[in-house]
């Protein structure tokens, strides 16, 4: 009840909004995991140089998994629509408005795509069916290389979410993941939501764990064994450049403040894991923790000021919040027995984790404080949460389908999708910041 | 605990390793494995003795290496065995050490096997072991590599307190990364909880 209690304020905003700005989708778009909002997605149309519409086909493909991956939508099957996406036109006064509302469709998406060379143009526009007319604020045009496509495609998503939702979407940006796709041995992996298969970044074939975004998104932390004992790296992206933060301590983990300043790892120092704040090359700044338990797995609050972490100080592991000035250390999981591996939403109200239950692990979601968990997972055993840049979703991995994969849920609990498949074992995702 | 531990054995003699002797007690198969191994080694102690291998580097699987087994090359690290396609080893010339869920504590079946180990590490007194902590699946990740190192220490400590001197022992933690089994019921827990001793050169 509470729930669509939530989702009806976030419609009546989302119409405020819309209506505020001169044009409005009729309806009414409910959460993730309701997929009731019917929108028919029409491949882009061949304005020039698009052989074989291939592009146009791509674009309509991915903005259609987007859309699917959201929650929110319906997607009519392209077998049924009326439309030539050839031949028809791409704008209100050229649609068939009547036809497709028969189709039951509330929104549609049409364009057309201009190939010249290595360069596209994407002009992109969403419809209300019902009101006849075109959404400005969710109409696009964008340029760039061919390459460039997939994301065109993502940033069209997140716009349509942002104006049906009143909060943007999270597609345009990538998933950083260990997998053994190549052999018994694991690397860091980068995925983005037009892809089937995550492709490799690192070159380590040795093990790693926990990589973590730089928050511009352009570069991966992660532990490595490359050198025997694990030390902290960073891969930049595009170049793939690895260098070793820090020296030669054995580091377990990483993770960059928000303004990109500092760092907050976690040493073990001959079998005690504590926390310490680090500069850029490593340099200890200030020790955080300084006990005999397991202290591991730090997790910056946005706005930079505190912390959360893992401590089986109270004689099991569970998390905790502190202040990055050392103070104000406060237990945040209350119930379970084993509680790890926080992540701090970036809107900075909730707190994720991996509670133990039954034979494995479930996904905890939770205020800042602690209050209102809610167990937003149950099959198969889920571990290491992250945040989408909206803090709307969240990635995990599970084992619901056999091996370990990588898997996405809205914050409820209501919408679950599986991002990779095949006999990989794939963990410990990192959802990246938002690309720009 | 040793019942349970040779029933493990005899499973591994089912693989078609090379089986103990019937009735053969634990201490005197040891003994055993020992003398063969320090024969064994003795060879390759020569070329290792200018410099020892640092721990990582292909010469610390090498100098494990040399208990064969029909052939499968024993010892070496966990992490080096896995970049051969070896599974993770299970004993050695220096038995594990196991301990309960969530727990570093050495319990009395550890202490047992350690103070075998701790004759072992007399009778070769220039032998460095690296002591790998493994846990098993029931743990996050980063908490299991937090814990497994815990283990590693635990057993470091123990070793020093009993007068094996600190720098002959070296530790790490492999979480549950490097697992010996992948079943997820209460033997395979208990095999993986574990400290084993790598021998990394003499």
């Amino acid at each position: 009840m509470r729930i669509q209690m939530r989702i009806r304020v976030v419609v009546a905003a989302a119409l405020w909004y819309a209506t505020s700005a001169g044009a409005a989708v009729t309806g009414e778009i409910f959460g993730p995991g309701s997929e009731s909002f019917p929108i028919a997605v029409v491949p882009l149309k061949n304005l020039s140089g698009d052989t074989g519409n291939a592009l146009g086909n791509r674009f309509a493909e991915v903005l259609s998994r987007d859309l699917d991956l959201s929650g929110y939508f319906r997607l009519l099957d392209p077998k049924t629509f009326i439309e030539n996406p050839q031949t028809s036109g791409i704008t209100a006064s050229d649609i068939d408005f009547v036809g497709w509302s028969s189709l039951g469709a509330q929104a549609l998406v049409k364009g057309g795509v201009t190939v010249a060379g290595d360069g596209v143009t994407v002009e992109v526009r969403l419809f209300d069916v019902p009101g006849r007319q075109d959404v400005p604020q969710a109409s696009k045009r964008y340029t760039g290389p061919r390459a460039e496509l997939p994301r065109m495609a993502h940033k069209t998503a997140d716009a349509i979410l942002e104006y049906l939702t009143g909060e943007r979407g999270p597609f345009d940006s990538a998933i950083a993941l260990v997998s053994k796709r190549n052999g018994p041995l694991k690397d860091v992996y980068r995925l983005t939501f037009d892809m089937d298969e995550p492709t490799r970044l690192t070159d380590e074939r040795s093990l790693v764990v926990n990589p973590r975004w730089r928050p511009d998104g352009r570069g991966v932390l992660f532990t490595s064994y490359r050198q025997h004992f694990q030390h902290l790296f960073q891969i930049e992206l595009p170049g793939r450049q690895v260098t070793r933060i820090g020296g030669g301590s054995v580091t377990l983990d990483g993770a960059w403040s928000p303004d990109g300043k500092t760092l907050l790892v976690t040493r073990d120092e001959g079998g005690n894991s504590n926390i310490y704040l680090v500069d850029p090359a490593g340099q200890v700044l200030k020790r955080l923790t300084d006990h005999w338990a397991i202290d591991v797995a730090p997790a910056w609050a946005p706005d930079g000021r505190r912390f959360a972490f893992c401590s089986s100080r109270a004689g099991s592991p569970q998390i905790y919040v502190m202040g990055v000035d050392g103070g104000g250390v406060t237990r945040i999981s209350q119930t379970g027995n084993y509680n790890t591996s926080p992540a701090w939403s970036p809107k900075g109200d909730r707190l994720a984790w991996a509670t133990r239950a039954g034979g494995g692990f479930q996904v905890v979601v939770a205020g800042a404080d602690g209050s209102r968990a809610q167990v937003i997972t149950n099959a198969g055993s889920n571990e290491n949460p992250s945040w989408a840049p909206d803090g709307r979703y969240l990635v995990f991995s599970s084992t619901r389908a056999g091996r370990s994969h990588i898997f996405m849920a809205d914050r409820d609990g209501k919408t679950q999708k599986q991002l990779t498949r095949g006999a990989a074992d794939d963990t410990s995702p990192a959802w990246s910041p938002r690309l720009d | 605990m040793i019942r349970r531990r040779r029933g493990r054995r005899a499973s591994i003699d089912s693989r078609g390793r090379r089986p103990a002797a019937e009735g053969v007690g634990m201490r005197s198969s040891w003994t055993w494995r020992v003398m063969l191994a320090v024969m064994l080694i003795m060879p390759l102690a020569g070329a290792c003795k200018k410099k020892g291998p640092k721990p990582g580097e292909a010469g610390a699987g090498a100098a494990g290496a040399g208990l064969g087994e029909e052939g499968l090359a024993a010892g070496g690290s966990s992490l080096e065995r896995s970049k051969r396609g070896l599974a993770p080893e299970e004993d050695g010339i220096l038995g594990d050490v196991h301990f309960a869920y969530d727990s570093y504590e050495i319990d009395g079946a550890g202490r047992d096997v350690l103070a075998r180990n701790i004759d072992w590490l007399r009778s070769n007194g220039r032998a460095k072991v690296e002591l790998e902590g493994h846990a098993d699946s029931r743990g996050t990740i980063e908490y299991n590599l937090a814990l497994g190192a815990k283990r590693a220490k635990a057993v470091k400590d123990y070793l020093v307190g009993q007068g094996v001197a600190a720098n002959r022992l070296s530790t790490i933690s492999y979480g549950k990364e490097l697992p010996l089994c992948h079943e997820e019921n209460d033997t395979c827990w208990a095999r993986n909880r574990r400290v084993h001793a790598v021998i990394l050169g003499q």
